[in-house]
């Protein structure tokens, strides 16, 4: 991090309480964006626009196309005020954000010279959404990341090899080549839960992590990703629930990417705001703009912190488009050009880079410098990915069960309370039910 | 030792474990205040307190997901489907998350899913069904299929302790029905073996679950016969007990494959691969299989006693293997 020339503002415990309290920023700066709106379902969206506009099926000769219908021109808005990052965090955050699209190039490179195993996929343009939740978790706290989530792995832990030597399915991966892409993930020190291809199934699981650690004294936040078109399973709604009825820590961040695989949300859901479902799960949901990556960071982090608080779960909409096709054989043909041409504008690097710019919180020459460093650093996680072996065809056998002692279980945040409330003793039962 | 029911040394079992691991907690529908349809948790909730007994909303995918994920901290979740049925609901969650996450990414998954499964009762196509076979077929699962209270409760023991995820499947014909000495003090009967549950020379019937005691009733009714047969219980359908099937079959030259689930795609077919490949030469006659017919459960009890196997089935089968 070139932050050298910048010293963060020290802010006293006491003095953020206070500040807190009366409405200023934890970083000690009042918070100049406008107030919160509220939509008519009473669901606070601090976006500073809201873009209206619809994708719908049009028949045009023999073919059938989407075409957008709104307004839009409408001027870039700009990025709202984070309450909690101090300017150190802003700079820290950017970082991984340019990270996550340089090595996603990098992805796309390597798939060019046929070193990938099978596709490629993308979180382009949404960067923001995947670093800026991933930062505000506290160390304890759990993720699991969804396909466009690359850039959580790395704030959490992970390096570009990782996900490299994944793709191009090394016995180095963290999967040892068994699986590709995001799916890998780690219980001991990253507390990563690796994805499954099916969408929805991460939900109850995350729910999981927080009763099994509240089991043992724990309230941890576990936050995970779903996309307006993964959102439509049904263990999607079971998970949520479940999380709700208990109050579990689960903070879920819908990624409203306007696109499911080459579908509009116009043709996956009726409701123009998703985060208006947390009324019928019982639960807080809030919208957010997911290209502002201070409103994504000050977002998740209240989430967060509710779940710390053992309040129960968050459900927060990311407004935003995905910039790139399904996987990288998805050209993306179908998504009218205007629509692209208006995300394109909003791009989350582009804006916080400006933003940050202005600030003067960054000189353009320490940027570049910056950038520079990333580009050189991923390039020797390339090499290095490029350059470790494949797995032996043997080891395809290995692993199937935990077993001769692989590995030791054992609560992970201490051992539970019996909680035994009585000295009584097994009684015998009588039967109830009539299938006897 | 005392007389224990199947249901009973389950239930011994569970709480026994749970009394000595904290870590184990058992989480379902209706298992709570109302102690589970069959009643296996009753008045567990009052002893281990709300924590450590959780009723859940009807959503089978949401316990499988919760249990997997509660493991992830170092759990050990007993997961209860109010029948085995049910476990179509979840069949996602266990076959793509649960079972695979060991081999793909290194996370143990310790949990139990049990609960009641099987026919005999007049339950219908939805409160019948045998579904080990879509577990077996699912690697890195453990399926468990109990046929005696001893058994039920020192495998439900080490299904607990096991550091994979295994399906403990209860026979609920047998859990009323039957009743033996269960030792009181602490035992664990390991999984992936079988157990001779009677000794016989003429041939062999493999089997497991219900079908261990239509086994033991038409053994009783070809002994006056003169033929005596041998029982071998399974007790583990995967991973199979390779050596105890092949000896079985090595000791009486003719075998018998009988199971309640259906019979394309049936455990018994495996068994007949595993037979034809470790002890073809052994063989004196034709693999039988007796099983329930290829239908879903029917509902009107004529209906379902033609649909399973029956004492006169495994007689008449065994008269004929036996002449062959």
């Amino acid at each position: 991090m070139t932050t050298k020339n910048k010293s963060p503002k020290t802010v006293s415990a006491k003095h953020t309480a206070k500040a807190v309290a009366n409405g200023a920023s934890r970083n000690g700066r009042p918070a100049k964006s406008p107030a919160v709106r509220v939509n008519q379902y009473g669901i606070p969206d601090w976006r500073l626009e809201q873009p209206e506009f619809e994708v719908r099926e049009v028949s045009d000769g023999p073919e059938v196309h989407y075409e957008i219908k709104g307004k839009l021109n409408t001027p870039v808005p700009p990025i709202r005020e984070s309450k909690y990052l101090t300017q150190d965090q802003h700079l820290e955050l950017y970082r991984w954000m340019v990270m996550n699209r340089r090595m996603e190039v990098a992805l796309e490179n390597l798939y060019k010279q046929s070193k990938v195993v099978g596709g490629v996929y993308f979180g382009l343009g949404q960067e923001a959404c995947s670093c800026a939740s991933a930062y505000a978790l506290g160390p304890d706290d759990w993720f699991a990341p969804m396909i466009r989530n690359q850039g959580a792995q790395l704030v959490r832990g992970f390096h570009s090899r990782d996900i490299m030597m994944q793709y191009m399915a090394k016995a180095g991966s963290p999967t040892k080549g068994k699986d590709g892409t995001s799916h890998y993930g780690d219980i001991e020190k990253r507390h990563m839960v690796s994805p499954i291809s099916m969408l929805g199934d991460l939900l109850p699981v995350m729910a999981g992590v927080s009763l099994g650690a509240r089991l043992q004294g724990k309230e941890l936040a576990c936050l995970t990703w779903i996309g307006d078109g993964g959102q439509s399973t049904g263990v999607s709604y079971e998970g949520i629930n479940f999380a709700a009825v208990r109050k579990l820590g689960l903070v879920l961040i819908i990624e409203s990417n306007l696109w499911a695989y080459s579908t509009p949300t116009e043709y996956q859901v009726n409701v123009k705001d998703l985060a208006n479902r947390a009324i019928g799960y019982g639960m807080p949901g809030v919208i957010m703009d997911g290209t502002d990556a201070c409103q994504v960071y000050d977002a998740t982090y209240e989430a967060v912190e509710r779940a710390h608080r053992g309040e129960g779960p968050t459900l927060i909409e990311a407004k935003l488009m995905r910039m790139k096709g399904h996987a990288i054989h998805d050209a993306a043909a179908y998504v009218p050009k205007e629509m692209h041409e208006f995300w394109r504008k909003r791009d989350c690097i582009d804006r916080f880079q400006k933003y940050l710019l202005e600030k003067k919180w960054l000189a353009p020459a320490q940027d570049k410098e910056m950038i520079a460093a990333i580009e050189k650093e991923i390039e020797a996680e390339r090499e290095f990915a490029e350059n470790s072996p494949m797995p032996e065809g043997h080891t395809a056998a290995e692993g199937v069960f935990c077993e001769d002692g692989c590995h030791d279980i054992k609560p992970k945040y201490g051992m539970p309370q019996k909680a035994r409330r009585s000295e009584g003793k097994l009684k015998e039962t009588e039967a109830a039910i009539h299938f006897k | 030792m005392a007389q224990a029911t199947y249901l009973e040394a389950i239930r011994q079992g569970l709480w026994e474990e749970m009394e000595s691991d904290p870590t184990v907690f058992c989480i379902g529908e209706d298992i709570g205040v109302y102690g589970g349809a069959f009643k296996v948790t009753d008045g567990f909730i009052h002893h281990f307190g709300p924590q450590r007994v959780i009723d859940t909303p009807i959503a089978e995918s949401a316990i499988v997901g919760a249990a997997f994920g509660a493991a992830l901290t170092g759990m050990r979740p007993v997961a209860e489907f109010q029948f085995m049925d049910f476990i179509g609901c979840a069949f996602n969650q266990i076959v793509n998350m649960v079972a695979k996450s060991h081999y793909r990414w290194g996370a143990p998954a310790p949990l139990v899913l049990r609960g009641p499964c099987g026919g005999g009762v007049h339950g219908g196509p939805f409160h019948s069904q045998n579904p080990e076979m879509h577990f077996v077929h699912t690697p890195g699962m453990k399926v468990v299929a109990p046929a005696t209270p001893s058994d039920a409760k020192g495998l439900i023991k080490s299904a607990i302790r096991d550091n994979n995820p295994v399906l403990f499947l209860e026979h609920k014909f047998l859990y009323r029905r039957i009743k033996e000495d269960v030792p009181e003090k602490d035992y664990a009967v390991p999984i992936g073996k079988a157990r001779v549950h009677r000794e016989g020379r003429d041939l062999s019937i493999i089997t497991y679950a219900a079908m261990v005691h239509t086994a033991q009733e038409a053994a009783g009714i070809l002994a006056q016969d003169g033929i005596e047969v041998e029982i071998l219980d399974l007790r583990t359908l995967c991973p199979l007990d390779r050596q105890a099937i092949t000896q079985a079959v090595k000791k009486t030259n003719k075998v018998i494959l009988l199971h309640e689930d259906t019979k394309t795609g049936g455990l018994a077919g495996e068994l007949a691969a595993i037979i034809n490949e470790e002890a073809f030469d052994d063989l004196d006659g034709p693999i039988v299989r007796i099983t329930a017919l290829d239908t879903p459960v029917p509902f009107s009890p004529p209906l379902e006693h033609f649909f399973l196997p029956k004492v006169e089935d495994v007689v008449r089968e065994a008269r004929k293997l036996h002449a062959y």
